[in-house]
């Protein structure tokens, strides 16, 4: 990928995280950051990638998982007419983000509802915390 | 654990003003309203004489165990209110909700389509 927009670009220094970690209480409206937004989270065994992208049918959607990248790619079309008002968006847009743990491609899900896409990404098995057991001798 | 339910409560849904499209076509008016995470449960549209009132809540709770790295949207309160004019016929007002985008249909009074005048050569 030439363009990284993955939400972790650009923000990797400390002073950056430090930015960010000062305005979380923002109203999400007036942050500038690049569309569609997303959320990551994860657990113990699988990450969760969230994105609001609303007028969106899954069938529309262009979900790639690479190596180490999850790709969303998209369109929102226009509505032909005459426009008194235009806010929301439309065009092409694309996310990408880096995914440093080891998935289980042949599981990774992705479900839309109510306009938010979830995609779970399972962990697979060699990225989970192992216990090794001491035996006594 | 009660002071927990306290913390909930308090801690409000931000209000958010939904993007919004306004268009016309041949037929009437179309709004279109981006509102992510809204069941069709959630929404509320008032029409009170010229007032249409949209609003919405989506919230997005966090499963037991889950924690969120990096977030650029959260649930919120959605609002936003139209004020129709007196060419749309209200009782024919139609709102669909897909896809976290709420449609709604404005069409105009049958009288007030518009009418070509023919103009007779005297």
């Amino acid at each position: 990928m030439v363009i990284d927009l993955s939400p972790f670009y650009g923000s990797s220094t400390p002073m950056d995280r430090l930015f960010e970690s000062l305005w979380p209480s923002m109203a999400i409206s007036q942050r500038s950051m690049a569309y569609p937004p997303l959320n990551i989270g994860e657990d113990d065994d699988k990450i969760y990638v969230s994105c609001e992208i609303p007028g969106m049918d899954i069938a529309d959607l262009d979900l790639t998982l690479t190596d180490s990248s999850l790709v969303i790619k998209g369109e929102r079309k226009a509505v032909k007419g005459k426009y008194y008002r235009q806010e929301r968006p439309t065009g092409f847009f694309q996310r990408v983000v880096n995914i440093q743990a080891a998935v289980a491609r042949d599981r990774v899900s992705a479900t839309m509802r109510d306009g938010v896409l979830d995609v779970v990404l399972p962990k697979s098995d060699e990225s989970k915390p192992k216990k090794i057991s001491i035996e006594a001798v | 654990m009660t002071d927990n339910a306290v913390k909930t409560e308090e801690r409000r849904l931000p209000r958010v003003k939904p993007a919004t499209d306004i268009i016309e076509k041949d037929d009437g008016f179309y709004i279109f309203v981006d509102m992510p995470g809204v069941s069709k449960e959630a929404l509320v549209i008032d029409l009170n004489e010229d007032e249409l009132k949209v609003s919405g809540k989506a919230e997005y709770p966090l499963p037991e165990g889950r924690k969120l790295g990096h977030v650029e949207f959260g649930g919120g309160e959605y609002f936003r209110s139209f004020t129709i004019s007196h060419i749309v016929d209200k009782d024919r007002i139609k709102a669909t909700l897909k896809d976290g985008v709420l449609e709604l249909y404005l069409p105009r009074h049958e009288m007030v389509q518009p009418r070509k005048i023919e103009i007779q050569a005297g």
